[in-house]
């Protein structure tokens, strides 16, 4: 059984524990930032940066509403970038925990074909190539930790399981959400191991919150050769 | 805090006002969290949109400063609507007590105000007709139908009758509907079995008002019957890891371990002392537990000076300095002294005052003046360097400046007490880094060297040289025998009712303390935390009590003995039953026969004291029940507080600098008794143009104070690198301020860059015809750390102006200007 | 002291796992090598209270057995009742706050109108706050104030802390201020 991670950003404090937490365990160093006029920072995710609380005010029914999106790798049930890059030596699966993982090997891969296949916009890429993003601290899964930033949140808005397991959380959480925010829903559940629950429309809070139609997915080469992919995966040994 | 941080979810309307837990306590959202989703109403009330106020069901903005006139609407609004706990304001509190026919209240002063010619402070009440009656055998007498006109709570009436609606609204610039909506949640905790709680931090007590703010939130916890009960009291979210145990230890000039009093100048004897500070009740339904003041007094000066300590010399008393009677030794008096060129050395032991203290470019100066200043840190400060920081010339400062490297708190091993009384062990794990050294260790060797010093000459010895300094374990400090000096041993063999105590032993609670130098105890309150069955502190049992509300009384130790919950004894009715059958904290269990109570027996958490109920199940009263509120003389909690500076009912009156030329309550503008410094570096400007906007100051999540534990760390800057000020869209658009940019933020004091947040999360408030912008800054800043050197702090902006119960600094309430670069 | 970690994640089916890693700090190859290696495997392990707020977290800290002793990780103690394992930003961080390039490690000096540091050794430094102390408190301690009452202390000298000190630390120091008779004693609860 995989893992997944279910995140209620309804309970969310922005309180960014998970944000440090995870350079914490990860030994990330900081980036040098800026105050561009919010409390949020780094502006984006990076290269060193897997997890990103994003922070946004907006006027929602005639109510403000600061909302809070601890963003981070999706770990896609059946994940474009893993089909994209097709070298398992770079970007693979772990069966066991269903963690999408990349190795320092994508540094030969072509990073921009890779970003552009995540409907999420999550992996980026270092001076010298390689893609980086959230590991799901499989390490620490491994040795039955839980992840880093689900240990650390406060409020249960982080939490971590078995996918059936997260699954039905989400969903009892989202009807009982649903009586105060009844445009609240679960994004992409069905496709993702990183299952979110928003209380408003989701492009309030990210961008790509949800998987974006206008970019990601697979290509037509990439679908080919995920096909054929057990024939690919033979030939290749 | 009366209750703990995990009984945040027993309650059912949760207040967060002069505080922002999400950001600044975080982990409390824990049980925030817990109590919402079981469906209680969560209230923030703040003058911006927080990230707490994301979360809250119910969000209400307030002018900074007007605390007193939104809570004071709230005691109208329940007794109008008749919302208040009767049984419980009846039977606990002082609401029945019949109040001196003298005392009275006009225009905004209470009887006996006096204006004080000198400075600091404007002026003091003689308090003598701030008195309840009393019977003949020197009881108050009490009305319980609370009926009597001259009755604290028709008076209590009287006083809030003018905080109608229209005029707190007009004050608070709170909307009528938003006022409405928040005292209707809230007062519904007056219901039987319902708890309210109140979360609050800095944003009550740095104000001119602050103690009277907290006074007024106390008040309505009372009417409500909220105070002893799970998921209510009276919360305050302290601030630092130790801040509530060093506050036990009695770091402040005006006590001595365990909340005693410092001995001043007319009190020459112990004798004189002890009575001076041993209140004396006559209702023998009064635990009055002040009583027991020699016994805590004696042990503590067992435990300062050991076996030196004797009868024939009063224990040591006399080697104790004495305060002068009338004078106050505050943070801001030291600066004061520092800055007028009276004060010589200086110690800064964890702190940082260059930043920290209120008016920072005067405690900045005021260092110039010293002869030496000792600087103990993880790093180097704003105050260890303030001789090169910005518009300071090294070579015209003369101050000797020695700074000493600390140990960081996981390298070490003692006990912190947190928010919720708990003392907490912590254990070494590595070894302070480099030279390095714990304080304990740096404060153990240099009292050696003094007492080396002091062998040969000096003035007045006796004090340095018979102060017990065992405390070492081969030369390195020991935390475990300090601990246990603070709890305190029987230095005698003591026979307590059949069982005797021996000589050399701990002390297994406070109750066994005397007054005859037979026990020591370094703090009273402490005594139970390190007795023979070990360290009390250091417990990890995970096993909830018996009523399962979250006390995990097995978990650490929480003071005093142990007790979760104070003034639990509220929470019963006068029978002894629990007003929440549900989350009970205490129940009497003992036996009964006949309607009467036959045995005693409390269940659930530690009661507060043994006695039996008030009453017998029948109704009949009982001789040896006592009354709830135990440290308070009479028993009862006090509506009417007569023990305040201030006046013994809040009233509302405008910070030092304020936006608006009227009080709308009465012809006093200001606190009659607040106190305003006044040297050149004192300057303030209320209601002048050249500082128009409110301004406050407040912390952020991810800095910390000063930011001297933050700043140094790259993933928190990386989160929070620069200094901000928030604004409102309205008013960045009146002074064509653009979000991101830098810009000027000044006041009567002084002036600081910041980073321009422009929000949605600050609006412009009505105040009756008038708009007032408030714009708000984080503290965490100062020039060292970033390296960068541009960041400062906005304690050069706050005023010397401050609280006089406690001389706390209005930080909150100010008034500055913001301007393009 | 032993722990009981409450929230032990059962994996099923897991057998040749990787570390999840990439970019940086780590050498990767090979991948499937490291499985379930944990940086602080072979670290002591003791427990702390949050430095920070007074909510009294409880940390895990993870110190080096080998090598230069220093500590590996600090996160929230998922055994304590009343973090259960949380921590925000800030205690999140406390490793870094341990581990700084920016930390003092040794005594330093600064002279009348210099204007610079010299580092010093603690016995010198001691002995000479000592002697500021002793010829302070001599020169100007008050033993009658001017309506004669005796009062024993001298007023010009203050100290302000701490509330960052453990409560054993905070106990001897007031006791020793006091014995010098300190009256200007005070600290951030004040502020």
């Amino acid at each position: 059984m995989t893992k997944s991670i279910f995140v209620d950003t309804t309970i969310c404090t922005a309180c960014r524990g998970c944000q440090v937490s995870c350079k914490q365990w990860h030994d990330l160093p900081a980036e040098k930032t800026k105050n561009v006029g919010s409390h949020q920072n780094p502006q984006d995710l990076s290269f060193m940066t897997y997890k990103l609380v994003r922070m946004r005010e907006e006027i929602i029914d005639n109510h403000l509403q600061w909302l809070f999106f601890p963003d981070q790798c999706r770990h896609c049930v059946d994940a474009p970038c893993l089909a994209t890059a097709f070298n398992e030596d770079a970007i693979y699966q772990d069966p066991a925990t269903g963690a999408i993982l990349y190795t320092q090997v994508t540094k030969k891969l072509a990073a921009d074909e890779i970003i552009g296949s995540c409907p999420y916009n999550i992996p980026r890429k270092a001076e010298d190539g390689t893609l980086a993003k959230c590991d799901m601290c499989n390490d620490r899964v491994h040795n039955g930790l839980k992840p880093a930033c689900v240990t650390t949140c406060p409020t249960g808005a982080m939490n971590f399981g078995d996918r059936e397991e997260m699954l039905a959380m989400a969903k009892s959480r989202l009807a009982t959400v649903k009586a105060k925010f009844p445009k609240a829903m679960l994004l992409n559940p069905d496709e993702v191991n990183v299952i979110y629950l928003v209380a408003f429309d989701p492009k309030y809070y990210s961008d790509y919150a949800v998987a974006s139609s206008g970019r990601g997915g697979i290509s037509r080469s990439v679908a080919l050769r995920k096909m054929m992919g057990p024939l690919a995966k033979m030939m290749r040994v | 805090m009366t209750n703990h941080w995990i009984d945040l979810k027993n309650s059912d309307c949760i207040l967060i006002m002069g505080s922002n837990a999400a950001e600044n306590h975080p982990i409390s959202f824990k049980y925030i969290t817990q109590a919402q989703l079981k469906g209680a109403t969560v209230i923030s009330v703040d003058p911006r949109f927080t990230r707490t106020s994301s979360k809250a069901d119910i969000y209400a903005p307030l002018r900074s400063g007007t605390d007193i006139a939104f809570l004071g609407g709230m005691i109208k609004y329940i007794l109008d609507n008749n919302l208040y706990n009767k049984e419980y304001t009846e039977n606990y509190t002082n609401a029945g007590f019949i109040v001196n026919k003298n005392f009275g209240f006009k225009d905004g002063l209470f009887s006996g105000y006096k204006k004080n010619e000198e400075g600091p402070s404007m002026g003091s009440y003689d308090k003598s007709t701030w008195t309840f009656d009393m019977d003949e055998k020197g009881v108050p007498v009490v009305d319980r139908t609370l009926a009597n006109k001259q009755s604290v709570f028709q008076l209590l009436k009287a006083h809030y009758s003018r905080y109608d609606l229209d005029t707190v609204s007009s004050v608070t610039g709170t909307s009528k509907e938003d006022l409405a909506t928040v005292y209707k949640a809230y007062s519904a905790t007056g219901a039987a079995g319902k708890a309210g709680t109140i979360m609050y931090a800095m944003g009550w007590t740095q104000h001119t008002v602050g103690v009277q703010i907290i006074r007024t939130m106390s008040m309505i916890q009372l009417l409500l019957g909220n105070m002893g009960v799970a998921g209510g009291g009276v919360n305050a979210l302290r601030g630092e890891s130790n801040v509530q145990g060093s506050t036990d230890q009695a770091l402040l000039w005006h006590i001595l371990p365990g909340y005693l009093k410092i001995p001043s100048s007319s009190m020459d004897t112990l004798d004189a002392y002890n009575t001076k500070w041993t209140p004396k009740s006559n209702d023998p339904l009064s635990a009055n537990w002040w009583q027991n003041y020699p016994k805590y007094s004696v042990s503590l000066l067992k435990s300062y000076f050991g076996e030196k300590a004797v009868k024939d010399n009063q224990f040591g008393y006399p080697w104790l300095p004495k305060a002068e009677d009338g004078k106050s030794y505050s943070w801001f008096d030291i600066f004061d002294s520092m800055y007028k060129k009276e004060i010589k050395g200086f110690f800064a032991w964890g702190m940082n005052p260059a930043c920290s203290g209120s008016n920072a470019q005067k405690v900045r100066e005021a260092m110039g003046n010293l002869d030496w200043l000792v600087n103990v840190n993880l790093f180097d400060n704003e105050t260890g360097s303030f001789w090169r920081g910005p518009g300071m010339d090294p070579a015209k400062i003369g101050t000797e400046v020695f700074m000493l490297p600390a140990a960081a708190s996981v390298e070490k091993e003692g006990s912190i007490s947190n928010s919720g009384r708990w003392m907490q062990w912590r254990y070494q794990g590595p070894k302070p880094m480099g030279n390095s050294r714990p304080d304990g260790d740096i404060i153990l060797e240099l009292g050696r060297r003094l007492k080396e010093a002091y062998k040969t000459d000096g003035v007045f010895k006796e004090p340095i040289l018979n102060l017990k300094w065992d405390y070492d374990t081969h030369g390195e400090f020991d935390a475990h025998k300090v601990a246990k000096e603070i709890n305190g041993y029987f230095h005698e063999d003591v026979k307590v009712g059949e069982t005797v105590y021996k000589k050399g032993t701990l002390v297994p609670s406070f109750a066994f303390l005397q007054s005859n130098g037979s026990t020591s105890s370094g703090n009273w309150v402490y005594c139970a935390s390190y007795t023979e069955k070990g360290n009390m502190a250091a417990r990890r049992s995970n096993k909830d009590a018996a009523n399962n509300i979250g006390l995990y009384p097995e978990f650490a130790w929480a003071w005093p003995v142990n007790r979760r919950i104070i003034y639990n004894r509220a929470s019963v009715d006068p029978k002894g039953r629990p007003y929440d059958e549900k989350d009970w904290v205490v129940r009497f269990a003992g036996e009964e026969k006949d309607g009467k109570y036959t045995t005693s027996k409390w269940e659930g958490d530690i009661p507060d004291g043994p006695w039996y109920p008030l009453q017998n199940p029948d109704g009949t009263k009982r001789e040896d029940g006592r009354h709830p509120f135990i440290m308070t003389t009479h028993g009862h909690g006090q509506i009417f507080g007569p023990g305040l500076a201030d006046g013994p009912f809040p009233e509302h009156y405008e910070p030092i600098e304020c936006p608006v030329e009227k009080n709308m309550f009465s012809a006093q503008m200001v606190n009659p008794t607040a106190v305003v410094y006044g040297t050149k570096a004192d300057s303030h400007a209320t209601c002048d143009p050249r500082f128009p906007f409110v301004g406050t100051t407040y912390r952020v999540s991810e800095h910390w104070q000063t930011g001297l534990m933050t700043r140094p760390q790259e993933w928190l800057l990386e989160l929070q690198p620069n200094v901000f000020v928030e604004m409102s869209e309205e008013l960045a658009k009146l002074k064509g301020i653009a979000n991101g940019e830098r810009v000027k933020v000044s006041s009567a004091r002084g002036a600081l860059e910041c980073t321009a947040i422009v929000t949605k999360r600050f609006k412009p408030f009505k105040i009756g015809y008038a708009t007032v912008h408030q714009v708000g800054i984080p503290w965490h800043y100062g020039w060292r750390w970033p390296e960068t050197g541009t960041e400062e702090s906005a304690n050069l902006l706050t005023p010397s102006a401050g609280d006089p119960n406690t001389r706390i600094p209005e930080t909150k309430a100010f008034m500055v200007n913001v301007a393009k670069l | 002291m032993k722990l009981n970690r409450r929230d032990f994640i059962k994996i099923s089916g897991a057998t040749a796992a990787g570390i999840a890693v990439s970019g940086l700090g780590f050498d990767l190859k090979p991948v499937k090598a490291h499985a379930g290696m944990l940086k602080t495997r072979y670290a002591k392990e003791t427990t702390s209270i949050c430095c920070y707020c007074a909510v009294g977290c409880g940390l895990i800290v993870h110190t080096s057995n080998r090598g230069d002793g220093r500590v590996i990780n600090i996160e929230g103690d998922p055994d304590h009742v009343i973090n259960q394992g949380a921590l925000c930003s800030k205690g999140s961080s406390i490793k870094q706050l341990t581990e700084n390039k920016n930390r003092l490690t040794e005594p330093m000096y600064r002279a009348p109108h210099s204007d610079h540091w010299q580092k010093v050794s603690w016995d010198w430094a001691l002995s000479q706050i000592t002697d500021r102390i002793k010829r302070t408190r001599d020169a100007n301690f008050e033993t009658a104030n001017a309506k004669g009452q005796t009062v024993n202390r001298t007023t010009r000298m203050a100290s302000v802390g701490s509330a960052a000190m453990d409560n054993e630390e905070c106990w001897v120091y007031q006791a020793l201020m006091r014995s010098l008779g300190l009256v200007y004693i005070e600290h951030q609860a004040r502020i």
